[in-house]
């Protein structure tokens, strides 16, 4: 749960010292009563945000007030939604909780009837694309992820299969996309592939399109979490980068060819998620030693020319003064 | 300024400077270069035949792979084209869902026939390879594919069970497996153990290579050191670190 909650103050001397702008009090009327799951702006401005938690609640709050503008409430505990980030003509927002079924909440209506059927065991992860605006990945603890159209009534598009077996129909119901619990799902920035991670502890990219593994092996990525591990792509490098919290470190990976690029060492607990703020190019991790981080990449230096001759040329004659700077020059 | 340009991701997150490596000595199981198909061609030698009395045709793994093929990657797509192919069967062995055994598709096809030489099911597993193994590479298979694409019943799908080619996945798809492969699954998972158990019980939990080789194999061990060297590195069950007297095999943290 790493929402903007901080907010960075311009001009303060050491500018990753994040300064905490707000937060509700424990004893505030609307909060939550057990641990916040996920936290998440509205999509379009700043003046909202929801969260949802194992109260098996998921209110909508008003930033400027702090109060909450409107509470779900479900029969089993919350372990994620999500807000769609490109949607203009609807406000779902998709919960995923301790049931099968994955429910999408109108911020219009108030109306949560809308449920999309087809997993068999509680819902770990769910997310939008940032391509079109109605599809919908969701990943549960059956091993399965499900690609879903919300306007179909009929089922879900795609149930991904990570040994790329033929497609039928019949066939849908055995096909596992890993090993064991899948825990977390992340579009890439473009929508084109979606990356997955499970509890037998691998990553997988995948074709959004048309669900094919793409066999991307990122080696052994370490998860031993039982609720949903939130990860995050970046946006703007030349090379895509993805950083899993691995432990108590994030592990860097390129995106299309798999190669772990590095570990980030900070944290002294288990890493439970991290964010990528793209203006800045910085990421914020969140973990169980109550601290937040923020990684920054390093700017590297420029090198020196080997040659000294040429820095001499490189005043345009037009701007050099004919005065010299030392004193006995009369 | 151009020489650095190309070490810019590096550079980015802080990686120190890769000291160049001099010429690969011969380490007996490291740097091996080329295809994935060249890597299972040496690991296939690697098996024990006489073992299992020719009855079992060479399994090699996937993470077995792993270790030669350093890039896994590429050594995962290339499997993939050598599977559509047909060169090579992946079959699911049962003990980890992610341990896949590789084996080259001549070598199932006259194991699996030499086993059902005689049997009643005979009929049935021919039928199979016949038509089944050409056609249809994946490592499962459906009930609707098995009785309106290749016209079995459900007696002989049977009969392909108790001959041991197929295993039940779920309601109606099933595994393709090698039959009498549970003896080789045993010996593997005990090797691996003990394997595992000699680098956990060294000083430090951690050994050399050539001295890991060296030693003297448990009696657990019935397939081989170098065997279960190459899984235990491609798998990530050890970590290989590259020293000055060669590579050095260390247990993770966790």
């Amino acid at each position: 749960m790493l929402g903007f909650l901080s907010a960075r103050q311009a001009g303060l001397d050491d500018p990753l010292r994040f300064r905490r702008a707000e937060s509700t009090r424990r004893n505030h009327p609307d909060v939550h009563k057990y641990s916040v799951e996920t936290v998440q702006w509205y999509p379009h401005d700043t003046g909202m945000f929801t969260s949802s938690s194992f109260d098996k609640t998921l209110k909508v709050w008003d930033t400027n007030t702090l109060q909450t503008a409107d509470v779900f409430n479900f029969e089993e505990t919350v372990y994620s939604h999500h807000m769609s980030p490109v949607a203009t003509k609807h406000c779902l927002v998709a919960v995923g909780t301790r049931g099968p079924k994955v429910q999408l909440c109108d911020l219009k209506s108030g109306s949560c009837s809308h449920i999309l059927q087809g997993h068999r065991q509680e819902i770990l992860s769910v997310s939008w694309s940032p391509r079109y605006e109605y599809i919908l990945a969701t990943a549960s603890a059956d091993s399965r992820v499900k690609l879903w159209d919300v306007r179909r009534a009929s089922g879900c598009l795609i149930t991904l299969d990570q040994h790329n077996g033929k497609k039928s129909q019949a066939v849908e119901s055995a096909n596992t996309a890993h090993n064991g619990k899948v825990n977390g799902l992340c579009f890439t920035s473009d929508g084109l592939h979606l990356l997955t991670v499970g509890t037998d502890d691998r990553m997988r990219l995948w074709n959004s399109s048309n669900g094919e593994n793409t066999l991307v092996n990122y080696g052994k990525v370490c998860n031993d979490s039982r609720k949903g591990l939130k990860f995050t792509v970046s946006c703007g490098c030349s090379s895509e980068f993805v950083f899993v919290p691995y432990g108590s470190t994030i592990a860097v990976y390129t995106i299309y060819s798999g190669e772990q690029i590095t570990m980030l060492k900070g944290h002294y607990k288990s890493v439970d998620c991290c964010v990528f703020q793209s203006n800045f190019q910085e990421l914020y991790s969140g973990s169980r030693d109550c601290n937040i981080l923020a990684w920054v990449p390093s700017l590297y230096e420029a090198v020196p020319e080997d040659d000294e001759t040429t820095t001499k040329s490189q005043l345009n004659p037009a701007f050099e003064d004919a005065w010299s700077s030392s004193d006995e020059d009369g | 300024m151009s020489q650095k340009r190309h070490r810019l991701v590096p550079e980015t997150f802080g990686l120190k400077r890769r000291r160049e490596r001099g010429p690969v000595e011969a380490d007996p199981l490291r740097g091996e270069l080329g295809s994935a198909r060249a890597a299972v061609a040496e690991l296939v030698q690697l098996f024990p035949r006489g073992l299992f009395e020719d009855a079992l045709p060479p399994i090699a793994l996937r993470s077995q792979v792993y270790s030669l093929v350093p890039d896994r990657t590429v050594a995962d797509r290339q499997l993939k084209e050598l599977q559509e192919q047909g060169e090579i069967r992946i079959v699911q062995l049962g003990f980890d869902l992610d341990a896949h055994g590789i084996i080259f598709t001549e070598d199932y096809r006259t194991r699996v026939l030499k086993a059902c030489d005689g049997r009643p099911y005979a009929g049935a597993v021919q039928k199979f390879l016949a038509s089944v193994l050409p056609a249809c590479g994946d490592l499962s298979f459906q009930q609707d594919q098995m009785t309106q694409t290749f016209g079995f019943r459900d007696p002989e799908i049977t009969q392909l069970v108790n001959a041991g080619v197929l295993t039940v996945r779920d309601a109606g798809s099933w595994w393709l497996a090698v039959p009498g492969a549970g003896r080789f699954i045993k010996y593997f998972v005990k090797g691996r153990h003990a394997v595992l158990g000699m680098v956990r019980k060294a000083k430090y939990r951690e050994l050399l290579l050539s001295e890991l080789l060296g030693r003297r194999a448990p009696a657990a061990v019935r397939l081989g050191l170098a065997y279960h060297v190459h899984d235990l590195i491609g798998a990530q069950l050890v970590d290989c670190v590259s020293t000055t007297s060669g590579t050095l095999l260390r247990l993770p943290e966790t």
